[in-house]
This record gives C-alpha cells, sequence and structure tokens, in this order.
C-alpha cells in the first residue's frame, strides 16, 4: 500500500490567480492512496519545503506530488528537500501547473482548473509506478584539451592552468597569439595589441601546467565526459625545436618565396620562417610545398638553411608524430576567418588593388606589417588623400551572411582613427554605414570621439565602385541624412568585411560532436543560460567560433568556459543523473538500431564473450546517455528504456487521462 | 490617429498597404532596412529622381495612397540592380510593379506609351506594328522585300482571353 | 538542334537586322529554328498594367512552343526571356495564379509545359553549341578589331530567377566575341542600363542614359559596340541621332547585333545580314575589318 502526498502550489498569484488551487486539493484527497493533500503559497520557499519534510516524517509517506511550476526550475530543489529526510529524490513526482495551466489557459479559469485535475490524478497514476534510483559516480581526469591558441584558447588555458588543471594547449599554425596578434591597436581604448597579448603568449609558453602543441591538429578524439582519449598529429617543422635559437640566418639564405599569411598575403616570406615578430615559439618553420628540397623530395637540392644554421637545428628528415592524450573536458576555441570580399563582384575587391579588406588595413598599420606602420597604398606606396570605409561586407546580407558581425562597426571606428592619427598630411576620412552599433562599454564615446576627429559619416552604402586609370576608385553613393546623391571619389576603400565560420568548422564540428547553428558558428547549449558549453557534455565553446564577437567578450566567454570545465573536473569524479537508457541484455538482438539512433554517441555495441560469441548486445555510456529517449521508442523488442519512463509508467498516465472523460455524442 | 505626416496630413492606409504586399505575396519583398544601397545605384536617381528606397519605406509605412496616384512610381527604368544587390532581397522594383499595377486599377495617371501598347496587343497581338525602315543610304524597306516570314496573328479567340486575364485582381 | 523561336514586338517590328542576322548564321551552327503559329506580345509592357496578365502573356508563349512539340524555345530579346522566366517562375511558386493561368489557355486549348527550355542567344551560343563550334564555322577572323559588348540589364539580373550569366562579371559575350578574332574590352560603364523601358514614359531621359553610355565608349576609341537585345539596339543604333541630341556631342559609335558580327566573321553577304538596316555609322567598322 503506497502513501502518496500531494502539494499544491499557489506560486503566489501565478497559479492560484487562475486555477482555483482549493478545489485542486480537495479533489486530489479523493483520490487513491493519497494520505494528505495540501495547498501552500510558495511550495519551494523553506517553510513549504519543511511541510512536505514534516508529512513523509509523521505520515510514513513513500510517494510525493508537487503540484507547482515547470520541473526546470525547482525538480532539484524538492529532490533535494526529500532527500533530507531519507526518502529516495526520485520518488518525487512534479505536475507542472503553470507553464501547462495557469500561464497556458490564463482566461479560462474554470477549464483551467478542470484540467489541473487531470494533470494531478496523472501525477498520482505516475508516482505509485516510481522506482527508488541512485545517481552514479564516475572518475573523471583533472586535465583540459584546448583547441585554438589565440586570445581565448589561451586566457583559458592560463585560467585551468592556474587552477591546478594539466593543459594541451593545441594550435594549427607555428605560433600562438591568433587574430589578436593581427591587430595594430584595440578599440575602445586603442591599446597595443600586440603589448597586452606578447605577455599573456610568454605566460602560456611558460606555465608549468601547459603543454603548448604549435603546428599540431587534433585528429580524434574518443570516450565521454570526464574521460576523453584525444589524438593530436604534431606536424613537422623540420627544424629541431630544441636546437633553434630563432636568430632567423636561416630565412635570409632561403631562396624561395611564398605569400606570408600572417601579413594576410600583402607580402612574401620564404620557405623557411619564423610565423611573426613576436612569435610563440620563436622557432623556425618549413613550408614543404615551398620548400625546394621537401618539394622535390631530392636530398642533394638547396639546403642552404641548413648551411648557414650554426645551432644545425634543420631536421629536414623530421616526420610527422600523433600523440594521444587524456583529458576530462575540451574547450574549443578554434576562432573564424574574415569574410572574402571578390564575392561581393560589385565593390570591386579582388579587381582593384586599392580595395582592401579590413584586416589588411590592419597589417597596414601594424608597425610589423608590410609598410611599417605607415597608412599608404600597397600599390603606388603614396599616402592616401581619401579613404573611404564601407560597412557590412559579407554582414547582415542573405546572398551571404544574414547575421550582423558584431565588431565591423567598431573595427572601422578603429582604423579611422588611427588613420586620421597617423596620417599627418590632410586626408578625408568618410565611413559609409548602415546602421552604426556602438553597443559596449566605452563604445559610443569612441564613436563620439571619431566624430570630433573630422572622421565623416554618409548614411547609405554603394551600390557598385569603379576604378579609374591610375587606380583611385570613384562611386555614387546616396546619403539619408542630406538626400544628396554623393560621387565620391577615393584613394583607398577599406571594406568592412564581416567575421565568418572557419572553414575545417565542420571537421571541428564532427570531431568534437559540437552542433552548428544556423548560422555556421558552434552551436551553444542554450543560447541565453548556456552560452559556454555545448549539448555534449564537456565540450566547452570559447570565443568567435561560438559566433563573432570583440575582445572583451571573447576573455569573458574564455574564463567563463574555463569556470565550467573547473566547475565539472574539480572535485575528480562527477556524478551522473540515473534518468538514462538501460539496457536489458536478455532481451537485446545487437540489431544496433539505437546505436545509429542515438545523437549523442552514448550507445555502444559490445561483444560478450561466453555463451553468444559473434552477438553483440547495446550498453549505453552512461556519461553520456542525455535521456531523450530516441532509442526506447526505436528498439524494436523494447530491450532498452529510460529509466522512471517505461512503458508502464507512461501508460498509466495515458489511462489516468482518459479515466473520467465523457463520450462525446454521435453514433 | 497614431501616424500623421504633418507635411500633406495624410495618414497610413493600412488596407492599400494590404493591396500591395497581396501583389507581392508576402512580406520578403518588402524587408528593408533602409541601407540605401539601391538608391545610391538606382539607373533612374540622377535624371528623374527616383529614390526606391524612399519608395520601400513609404509602403511599409503604409503611405501607399500618395504612390499610386504620383509620377515617380513611372520613372523606374527597370534595370533590375536594386533587386540583385538588396541585402535583404527586398525588391523595390517589384513594389513599384506592384503600385503600378495599383494606380491602373484606381485608374490614376498611367503614362500613355503603356495604355497604346495594351491596346495593341488586343488588336493585332503585338505591342507595336510592323514598320517600313529607312536604311543608311535612304532607301525603304519592309519584312516582305528583306524576304522574312509573315508576321502571323494570333486567332480570334485571343483577345476575348487576353481581356479575361486583364481583369484580374489579386 | 532544332529549336522553336520567339522573336517579340520590336524585332519584328524594326529591328530586322537582328532577326536576319539570326536567321543567316544559325543553320552554320547546325541551329534549326522553327517559328510559333502566331507573333505575339509577351507581356513585357502589360506588367506595368497588370502582372497577372503579363504572366499569362509569358505562360502562353511557353505554351505556344509546346504546341511545336519541341523541348527548346529560343529567345534573342533580354526583355522578352525575363518576362517569361518571371511568367516561369510565377507558375511554380504561385499555386492561385498557376491555376489560373491554366484554365486560361485551356479557353484556347494550349497547354504550359514547365518542361521547355528557354534559351538566349548568349547562353544559346556559348553553353549550349560552344565556343569551339563557333570558332570552327568563323572564316574572317575580325583580328584587331576592338570591340565593347553590352550584355544588357534583364538577362543577367536578377540571379536568384536563374539568368544566362553573372550579374556583376558577365563574360559569356565576350568570350563570343573573342571567338570571332576580334577583341573585348573592359569598361567601367559595362553594367549600365540602354534605359529603353523609359521609352514609354520619359523618352529624353531614354535616350540620355543611353547616350552618356555611347559617350563613354567613344572616349575609349572602340571599333563597335555589340548588343544582344533590340531594345538595347534600337536605343544605342536606331536612335543614336537622338541620344547625341540630348546629351549635346556628336556620336559615331558603330552599333550591330553580336549575330551580325559572328556573320561578317563567318563570311556572309552584309546586305544578307541586314547591316544596311543599321542606323549608326556601320561602315567605318567594315571598312576596318576589310583593310
Amino acid at each position: 500500500m503506497t502513501k502518496i502526498g500531494v502539494y499544491v502550489c499557489h506560486c503566489g498569484l501565478n497559479i492560484a490567480g487562475t486555477v482555483d488551487v482549493e478545489n485542486v486539493t480537495e479533489y486530489a484527497k479523493g483520490l487513491p492512496d493519497v494520505t494528505v493533500a495540501r495547498h501552500y503559497t510558495y511550495m519551494c520557499s523553506e517553510p513549504g519545503q519543511r511541510m512536505i519534510q514534516d508529512d513523509i516524517k509523521s505520515h510514513k509517506l513513500d510517494r510525493i506530488v508537487i503540484a507547482t511550476c515547470s520541473p526546470r526550475m525547482h525538480e532539484e530543489t524538492f529532490r533535494r528537500a526529500v532527500a533530507e529526510t531519507g526518502l529516495n529524490p526520485y520518488l518525487v513526482e512534479i505536475v507542472n501547473l503553470r507553464e501547462h495551466v495557469s500561464w497556458a489557459h490564463t482566461h479560462e479559469p474554470e477549464k483551467a482548473t478542470e484540467k489541473a485535475k487531470d494533470l494531478v490524478r496523472m501525477g498520482v497514476a505516475r508516482a505509485r509506478l516510481l522506482e527508488p534510483l541512485e545517481k552514479r559516480k564516475v572518475k573523471v581526469e583533472k586535465s583540459v584539451l584546448v583547441v585554438g591558441g589565440g586570445i581565448a584558447g589561451m586566457q583559458a588555458s592560463l585560467d585551468l592552468a592556474n587552477a591546478g588543471f594539466k593543459v594541451y594547449l593545441v594550435e594549427k599554425s607555428p605560433s600562438i597569439g591568433g587574430r589578436m596578434a593581427q591587430l595594430d591597436k584595440t578599440f575602445p581604448t586603442l591599446d597595443c595589441s600586440a603589448c597586452i597579448l606578447t605577455p599573456k603568449m610568454v605566460d602560456v609558453a611558460k606555465h608549468r601546467n601547459i603543454t603548448l602543441l604549435t603546428n599540431a591538429e587534433v585528429t580524434d578524439v574518443k570516450g565521454f565526459v570526464g574521460n576523453y582519449e584525444v589524438s593530436i598529429l604534431k606536424k613537422p617543422r623540420y627544424v629541431d625545436a630544441k636546437k633553434c635559437v630563432g636568430c632567423e640566418l636561416c630565412t635570409k639564405a632561403c631562396p624561395v618565396k611564398i605569400p606570408d599569411k600572417f601579413n594576410e598575403n600583402l607580402t612574401e616570406k620564404r620557405a623557411i620562417y619564423i610565423y611573426s615578430a613576436h612569435a610563440v615559439p620563436k622557432i623556425a618553420v618549413i613550408d614543404p610545398d615551398g620548400c625546394l628540397r621537401l618539394k622535390t623530395k631530392k636530398g642533394n637540392v638547396c639546403g642552404k638553411c641548413q648551411e648557414v644554421c650554426e645551432a644545425k637545428a634543420i631536421a629536414f628528415e623530421q616526420e610527422p608524430e600523433t600523440i594521444r592524450v587524456k583529458v576530462g573536458g575540451v574547450v574549443v576555441a578554434v576562432g573564424s576567418e574574415v569574410f572574402d570580399a571578390s564575392r561581393m563582384a560589385e565593390l570591386g575587391y579582388g579587381r582593384f588593388k586599392n580595395v582592401i579588406s579590413n584586416i589588411e588595413f590592419e597589417r597596414i598599420s601594424d608597425a610589423s606589417g608590410p609598410t611599417g606602420g605607415k597608412i599608404r597604398s600597397l600599390y603606388s606606396g603614396k599616402v592616401p588623400k581619401s579613404i573611404v570605409f564601407v560597412q557590412c561586407v559579407g554582414s547582415r546580407d542573405k546572398r551571404f551572411h544574414a547575421y550582423c558581425c558584431r565588431v565591423g562597426c567598431m573595427v572601422t571606428l578603429k582604423q579611422a582613427i588611427l588613420a586620421r592619427e597617423k596620417i599627418l598630411e590632410d586626408v578625408r576620412i568618410y565611413v559609409c554605414y548602415i546602421d552604426l552599433r556602438a553597443f559596449g562599454k566605452g563604445y559610443d564615446e569612441f564613436y563620439s570621439r571619431a566624430r570630433d576627429m573630422d572622421i565623416d559619416f554618409v548614411a547609405g552604402i554603394p551600390s557598385e565602385i569603379h576604378c579609374s586609370p591610375n587606380g583611385s576608385l570613384y562611386f555614387d553613393v546616396y546619403d539619408k541624412g542630406t538626400n544628396k546623391l554623393l560621387e565620391m571619389h577615393a584613394d583607398m576603400v577599406v571594406l568592412g568585411t564581416g567575421l565568418v565560420p572557419n572553414a575545417d568548422l565542420e571537421r571541428i564540428s564532427s570531431l568534437f560532436h559540437a552542433s552548428r547553428s544556423a548560422d555556421g558558428f558552434l552551436l551553444e547549449a542554450h543560447p541565453k543560460l548556456r552560452p559556454l558549453e555545448s549539448a555534449v557534455a564537456g565540450i566547452f565553446l570559447a570565443g568567435a567560433c561560438q559566433g563573432p564577437k570583440d575582445i572583451p567578450d571573447t576573455v569573458a566567454q574564455a574564463s567563463g568556459a574555463a569556470a565550467k570545465a573547473i566547475d565539472l573536473l574539480s572535485s575528480g569524479e562527477i556524478e551522473l543523473e540515473p534518468l538514462k537508457a538501460v539496457v536489458d541484455k536478455d532481451l537485446c538482438s545487437g540489431c544496433k538500431i539505437c546505436e545509429s539512433i542515438c545523437p549523442f554517441i552514448a550507445i555502444e555495441m559490445k561483444t560478450e564473450p561466453g555463451k553468444d560469441k559473434e552477438k553483440s548486445r547495446a550498453e549505453v555510456i552512461e556519461a553520456m546517455c542525455q535521456g531523450c529517449g530516441l532509442c526506447s521508442s526505436a528498439c524494436p523488442t523494447g530491450a532498452i528504456k529510460i529509466q522512471q519512463f517505461s512503458n508502464p509508467q507512461v501508460l498509466t498516465q495515458v489511462q489516468a487521462a482518459l479515466a473520467e472523460a465523457k463520450p462525446k455524442g454521435g453514433k | 490617429m497614431s501616424l500623421t505626416d504633418l507635411m500633406t496630413m495624410a495618414t497610413p492606409n493600412l488596407e492599400s498597404r494590404e493591396k500591395i504586399l497581396a501583389r507581392l505575396c508576402g512580406r520578403d519583398l518588402v524587408n528593408c532596412f533602409q541601407c540605401i544601397k539601391c538608391t545610391s545605384g538606382c539607373t533612374a536617381l540622377k535624371l528623374l529622381e527616383l529614390r526606391p528606397h524612399e519608395i520601400v519605406k513609404l509602403v511599409n509605412l503604409g503611405f501607399v495612397d500618395e504612390l499610386a496616384s504620383s509620377d515617380i512610381i513611372w520613372t523606374c527604368a527597370t534595370c533590375l540592380k536594386c533587386v540583385q544587390r538588396c541585402p535583404q532581397k527586398a525588391s523595390p522594383y517589384h513594389v513599384i510593379v506592384a503600385l503600378r499595377n495599383l494606380a491602373v486599377e484606381r485608374e490614376a495617371k498611367v503614362p500613355e506609351g503603356y495604355l497604346k501598347a495594351v491596346s495593341q496587343i488586343l488588336e493585332t497581338g503585338l505591342a507595336e506594328p510592323c514598320r517600313k525602315i529607312v536604311t543608311r543610304k535612304m532607301e525603304t524597306v519592309d519584312r516582305e522585300c528583306l524576304g522574312l516570314p509573315k508576321v502571323c496573328n494570333p486567332k480570334e479567340s485571343f483577345q476575348a482571353v487576353f481581356m479575361k486575364a486583364m481583369e484580374e485582381k489579386p | 538542334m532544332k529549336t522553336a523561336v520567339f522573336w517579340g514586338c520590336c524585332i519584328l517590328a524594326d529591328q530586322l537586322g537582328y532577326e536576319m542576322s539570326v536567321r543567316e548564321t544559325f543553320p552554320k551552327l547546325d541551329l534549326e529554328l522553327v517559328d510559333l503559329r502566331e507573333s505575339v506580345c509577351c507581356g513585357d509592357p502589360v506588367k506595368s498594367i497588370n502582372d497577372f496578365a503579363a504572366n499569362y502573356l509569358g505562360a502562353r508563349v511557353l505554351a505556344l512552343a509546346n504546341q511545336t512539340g519541341l523541348h527548346d524555345l529560343f529567345v534573342p530579346c533580354n526583355r522578352c526571356h525575363f518576362t517569361i522566366s518571371e511568367a516561369m517562375n510565377t507558375m511554380s511558386q504561385n499555386q492561385k495564379a498557376g491555376r489560373k493561368i491554366r484554365e486560361l489557355l485551356k479557353e484556347e486549348e494550349l497547354e504550359y509545359n514547365p518542361g521547355v527550355k528557354v534559351w538566349h542567344t548568349i547562353d544559346l551560343l556559348h553553353d549550349c553549341m560552344g565556343l569551339q563550334k563557333v570558332k570552327k564555322a568563323v572564316e574572317k577572323p575580325l583580328k584587331g578589331l576592338k570591340v565593347a559588348s553590352h550584355v544588357g540589364c534583364q538577362i543577367i539580373r536578377y540571379s536568384d530567377l536563374g539568368r544566362v550569366d553573372d550579374a556583376e562579371n558577365p563574360s559569356k559575350l565576350d568570350e563570343l566575341i573573342r571567338a570571332l578574332g576580334a577583341e573585348a574590352i573592359d569598361y567601367p560603364e559595362k553594367l549600365d542600363c540602354c534605359g529603353s523601358a523609359l521609352m514609354h514614359s520619359h523618352i529624353d531621359s531614354a535616350l540620355s542614359l543611353a547616350g552618356s553610355k555611347l559617350k563613354a565608349l567613344q572616349a575609349l576609341n572602340v571599333d563597335g559596340m555589340v548588343v544582344s537585345c533590340p531594345d538595347c539596339g534600337l536605343m544605342f543604333d536606331t536612335r543614336q541621332k537622338d541620344t547625341a541630341t540630348i546629351v549635346g556631342i556628336k556620336l559615331n559609335v558603330p552599333v550591330l547585333y553580336y549575330t551580325q558580327l559572328l556573320g561578317i566573321a563567318l563570311g556572309i553577304d552584309e546586305k544578307k545580314l541586314g547591316l544596311h538596316l543599321n542606323q549608326s555609322p556601320i561602315d567605318h567598322l567594315l571598312a576596318k575589318i576589310s583593310a
């Protein structure tokens, strides 16, 4: 004989304003097996919880039904309150009278009350069949893989390392630093990017808890939260990292020129090179597609770098190496790319040399860039007499990317201000925009500063850009503010190209089973409440790979992701909710439907030694299972079920729902 | 009234706006955020002062009636640059065509050239009559003497059915 | 290859050079043309009056093509091609309008067939027949001839409708010109409109638009301008003198249809190509070629 306690919450007026809670409580009292039924203003409050606890003790209740708000709000709270009395917390059933009744049917109180009674009757029927369950503990690795060595990856690594975690930081290019290393100054403070970044880069390299793996990529990920096994491919540098001192004698000797990616291909570097002026680690690397010896695979070709290297660090015979590490969690921080403006052919990027992207302008403005930090046309070498910035290139555009790139306006304001500060001669600076978005701390003040510096804003964007024979550009643009059609001439046009998802995000997405949102970036678990993690347990997201953002937001998200990882792994073990799939091996026919259907890769087929030699049966990896129920509904033999959601447990609710249904008229 | 244009004292006419939206089969073609790109590149702007962004905005706010009886909607050169380049896939061109159709329905001013073309089509099937041509050497020729096949007019049935089609309203 | 042909109104009315040159050159490229049973408007001017009726007329042209039993319809005019393409789009996207149009067509015992492939001069020659075929047929390569192409507006825009070439970087007409041995130049005003649509209501503005483009090309010393639409031909060739009056300078730009230039390169007699009908100074161009 089971003894059920039913508690109906008013939720202030949220429920009681529509549902007649007293009526529902009286009704509940009359249901079979219900020993006590009460109602109260705020069940989740201290006195509310104590009411339930006292009843459990005095009436020896063994099942609790709480008719209140969504279980997503307070199910945990009530479970804990019940657990304190010694009763198993999984013998609590939450009936939703708020989201499912009072909020949905606010204008029909009588019908709402009837529905509330139906739902309570169903909840009581289910409560009778609830079974006691226990949380299980799994040991976890106190180490984290961070993928991507930009500011997001570096910040997360430092936070994790400082908290005592072992960090593997994997970066695919030969140096960490990412996009931020390519910037001249940062908005809105105009801090020198390298000055604030390089100390962090050195900290990362020196930290005893961080293993820095540059020129490396993640190739495989196995396992589950707390127990991931990751394969990392270390691409060969063809230079002995222990011997190279970064003197760069080799780069001067190399005869082969290749495009310099760090300078956005505006300049060339040699086939043996150091990634950038402040590269960390400062070790040379050889491009195997450019190097004559490596390209031709002939041992007697060139080798000039080897001749001049005093540290004898050149190592043509280096091979790729794969290492495997065990980690408890992963922070994905692979960043984003810049929109290829040649796709918007009407603006002339790629055809006209003086039409450049904002990242190219950044390299021109940077002291370590192709012009030594002087704003010049790369083609004529002259100082521009007029510069026009055109916003929203590739962004807010249904033909390319519908989203706003978030940083474009601030980047342009910064670059316009830098141009004004650096160019001593007379120069006209214009910004053609649709909306000017300066939303952050100090941002609108920065916009005001730009206006104070004789930078002019044209409210409208051009339809097409033309080039005159001498390389300067001209176009028409209509200004909303003055209602004038303006013909503009510019020596330099800088396109506000937006941030777009990385080309290899598809590979990253499938490696870590992190889904992507409609805009192509990695998808967070919940856009408002869980922005730092993917839907897969143990995989955290940081930086622009989750969505375009500026440095303050990136750093905040990175530290947040690190904190989440620390939260998850710091106790050395994690508790798993028992509301998961469970396989009855005797009923399992090994058909593999469940394994193929599971979106969380939480089912493995295991062959058992012994009687049925070749037969594999499904086994649930509890740590990955989210209890979604897809396997249970697909299983043809009924071998797999979700704890607390077995067929009898679900069907009894259906029967209870129809118990008081009145047959309608008709033949 | 929630909105009044103090220059003309006009108020939005949402019914008229619905007529335009019905012709456009929904809001997509009017989903504009005023980037002004269309006007910046409009073929008819310099000579005829056509501002496509303004037309779309007026329709969105419901100021349709004045537009339907205006001259400006007849200045579009139908070059389609605005349709091609709009980042929101709006289409000032289609909005203008819809306004023109509404103007005709309301018997507002319609340039004669179009009316002539329509009556030609009714009569002969073609919008223009076959003409004699004067060559550079000042000789007059026509289809027949150039050996080109005769032009066959559509059967009588065409007229009635075309009239029916012309009476369709969305 | 056998294809039905729909000439529209302008070509039949007074752009006879286009028709003549097509009829002369196509057989040399193994293209056989079959005229529709009647000559009727595609609906272009009707769009501004009643868009539905325009779609009906466009669908009717395809129904006429369907009657020939052929799967291809060649439409040499940019505007007709656009109007017919929009009609096809309406038939597939708008169920209500599609149904009504089918009913109306039935009254004349006509049936719309979405399976008819619609071609324009540019893609029929460039994509379907191919540049190699054109090159092979050339007997008199037009070496040293500097030509500017004007591909027009409604044949390249708007991309979502499916047009014959890229809207921002159309190259096919230029390649067809190069296949004849001539040089096809790039110029900033390449995508500018001829203004023909404004001939219904704002004639001076229309002529001004055409005149501006001619003026720019004249400054570049081109030997000729090639068009592939009768409306563009009307503006740049037939009415060149009027455009000159509007823009206030003397204009002497030879303008001809691509198929006329093609015909010259194929060694066909000028008169057969209707070159005597062109109003712009074609003789300069012909003289340069003979030289």
